[in-house]
């Protein structure tokens, strides 16, 4: 740790210069305008980022990354607030208190909330970037072929309940289409082309970072112009600046949706989302004012804004520690690394010690960010949310175009965002959820080669996958996340539940 | 989207679904083992994606179980495109026409600033020329949204070519 000190503090001096600075100054308030812009998401603006910064150098294009990241999860609270209408999915619970809070008058104290909540959040879930990156990354180093097929397949099946809690199924179909679409294009052991049909174009694959803004990008804007026209709530007369004894009051629920917010970002696939959903229905059972929640509840605000935003840096944990993403525009950030020449993995700590830490002061730099922006920019700010869709939603689609083409200069990549949009939004009409599917895009090279070792190595014999420790441990809990998710089970559980309670209480 | 159409939604997407896995399995199936450049055949190509079009096969094959049970197989073609001649459906049809046509049609043929200027400044006329609420000021608009076109168009190709240094189409 003394030696992670070092790095950090090593990392904090190098980004004071005014270069960094101001990268981090545009980087952060471009994010937040991404996040406040329904359609705009922090995964198509981590990706178009990408494609932007790729002749960057890696550590100037990572710490823009980072903030774009960090600024659109907050972003997205605004116009949650303002318009009722979540600019990310991540900010989906905030519209539960924020938008009754705004509605009665009080929309500069939801916004003043909710920058501290995301400020607070991203500080926690740095911490434990901070402290436990090194230490699963010293665990992951016991990970084999073996155990990285079990983290691919337990993966897709947490990301597919956790993201389509009313209907598991289709979150665990959407997250085996995604495995089954990463096979396309040449493999990784013999080099034969799988499932490529004479198209040229495919024998490298889907490239992600198109696929990503189709499905991110250019599919929510045909759902942003079907839907009807949004209106906001133009003003906000009151203070931004929350009252610290406002914020002391509710310092439980900060700390518990930090930490809520934190896992499960470090929960592959699951991300922002699941952060604000947990804290804020953990936040809401452990409350004294239950009955405010969703008129206008402060404590249900903070908790949302708190969960989402320390989400961030725990789903960049898996990404350095075992190139995993822990949500969407972490599967983005995971590409920009190996675009940049860094391996993340259970190596990071010996390959690239001083990084992980790097990546830590960068959080810190784009949580002080938004402070600063959501506190100054507030009313300013407010202005964007008046731009017209049909005067926007083009632009957006230009900039998507030229994203997918800038990586590999392929008109090709141009008709993937398309089609890779087309087949998103019909996918989402249907309520299938669009992470478990990104997952599996990421994590379906590492199953395909991770099976296929396993068995050379066993000679065919399925022992090894079922009974080494941690593989153990892995299949058990994706067959216990299934049989949770069906209704009969459930059931047989709680009966048997409610017969052997009396039994242990009554004595 | 209501329930009953949901239901009508998933037994077409299942049947698709359980296509899909089987034509994947006997595609994987039909894949070379590379016997002759002497393998182990644990690592032929096919094994993968065979099991994954067995689980998608399967999968999919529960929710047809699951939406027949529900009713999803009385389905009535008109009942199931009724919501397509909604507005919001010919706004997103229109979007999509106008989008591809950017992309396949204008881009590659034209300079690229020429082409974002032409798509972004149909796209705002189409969409403001066929919405009542907005038939006022009407000379406005229409030179309002030339102006945005133009600035994002010329922006887009300046910045993306000589600050970030990134090829455009």
């Amino acid at each position: 740790m003394p030696e992670g000190l070092v790095y950090f503090g090593a990392a904090l001096a190098g980004f004071a210069t005014f270069g960094t600075l101001f990268h981090v100054l545009w980087a952060t308030l471009l994010g937040i305008t991404v996040g406040m812009l329904p359609g705009l998401t922090a995964t198509l603006g981590v990706a178009l980022m990408t494609t932007l910064t790729f002749s960057m150098a890696a550590g100037d294009a990572i710490l823009i990354l980072i903030c774009m990241y960090v600024g659109a999860i907050y972003g997205g609270s605004r116009s949650a607030i303002l318009l009722n209408i979540p600019g990310t999915p991540a900010n989906a619970a905030t519209t539960l208190d924020g938008f009754p809070l705004a509605r009665s008058g009080r929309a500069g104290k939801a916004m003043g909330i909710a920058t501290t909540g995301s400020v607070i959040g991203t500080m926690i879930g740095m911490f434990c970037l901070a402290i436990f990156a090194p230490l699963l990354a010293e665990f992951a180093l016991k990970f084999g072929a073996f155990e990285f097929f079990w983290l691919a397949i337990f993966g897709v099946i947490i990301s597919g309940q956790l993201t389509a809690l009313d209907d598991p199924l289709k979150g665990w179909i959407a997250g085996f289409i995604g495995l089954l679409l990463s096979m396309v294009g040449q493999e990784g052991i013999h080099a034969y082309q799988r499932f490529t049909f004479g198209i040229f174009e495919l024998s490298g694959g889907f490239a992600l970072l198109p696929a990503l803004v189709g499905t991110f990008g250019f599919a929510e804007i045909i759902g942003v112009m079907k839907d009807p026209a949004y209106e906001a709530i133009k003003s906000a007369k009151d203070s931004v600046i929350p009252k610290l004894s406002e914020l002391f009051r509710y310092k439980r629920t900060i700390v518990r949706s930090g930490l809520i917010g934190t896992v499960m970002g470090l929960v592959p696939g699951v991300g922002e989302d699941m952060g604000a959903w947990v804290s804020y229905a953990a936040a809401r059972r452990g409350s004294k004012e239950k009955q405010e929640f969703g008129k206008g509840s402060v404590e249900g605000l903070i908790a949302a804004e708190t969960g989402n935003s320390a989400a961030v840096p725990g789903a960049i944990i898996p990404v350095l520690t075992l190139a995993v993403p822990g949500s969407a525009p972490a599967a983005v950030l995971l590409a920009a690394l190996f675009i940049h020449g860094i391996r993340p993995g259970p190596l990071i700590m010996i390959e690239f010690p001083s990084f992980v830490f790097e990546v830590v002061a960068m959080v810190l730099m784009a949580s002080l960010a938004i402070l600063f922006f959501g506190l100054v920019l507030t009313r300013p700010m407010l202005l964007i949310l008046q731009v017209a869709r049909q005067r926007l939603m083009p632009i957006i689609f230009v900039l998507c175009t030229v994203g997918a083409f800038a990586i590999a200069s392929r008109h090709f990549d141009i008709w993937v965002m398309i089609g890779f949009g087309v087949v998103g939004f019909v996918l989402r009409e249907m309520k299938y959820p669009m992470a478990p599917l990104v997952l599996g895009i990421v994590l379906g090279p590492i199953l395909d080669k991770s099976l296929r070792r396993g068995l050379v190595l066993s000679d065919g014999s399925l022992e090894p996958f079922l009974t080494r420790p941690i593989s153990l441990v892995l299949w058990l809990a994706a067959l216990i996340t299934i049989l949770y998710s069906s209704a009969t089970v459930r059931r047989l559980t709680r009966s048997a539940a409610h017969r052997l309670a009396p039994r242990f209480f009554s004595s | 989207m209501t329930d009953s159409r949901m239901v009508r939604a998933d037994f077409v997407s299942a049947i698709v679904f359980v296509a899909l896995g089987v034509a994947t399995l006997v595609e994987s199936w039909r894949m070379p083992r590379l016997e002759e450049m002497n393998i182990n055949p644990w690592s032929a190509p096919g094994i993968v994606p065979g099991v994954l079009g067995a689980i998608i096969a399967v999968l999919g094959a529960l929710m047809l179980v699951r939406s027949c049970r529900q009713g999803g197989w009385r389905l009535a073609p008109g009942e199931a495109l009724r919501g397509l001649g909604s507005a919001g459906s010919r706004r997103a049809a229109l979007t999509l026409f106008l989008t591809i046509g950017y992309a396949g049609g204008l881009i590659g043929r034209m300079p690229f600033w020429l082409a974002t200027f032409l798509f972004i400044f149909v796209f705002i006329q189409i969409f403001e020329w066929t919405d009542p609420a907005l038939a006022s000021r009407r000379l406005w608009r229409v030179t309002s949204a030339a102006l945005v076109a133009a600035i994002a168009a010329f922006a887009i190709a300046y910045v993306f070519e000589n600050v970030f240094l990134v090829n455009i189409p």
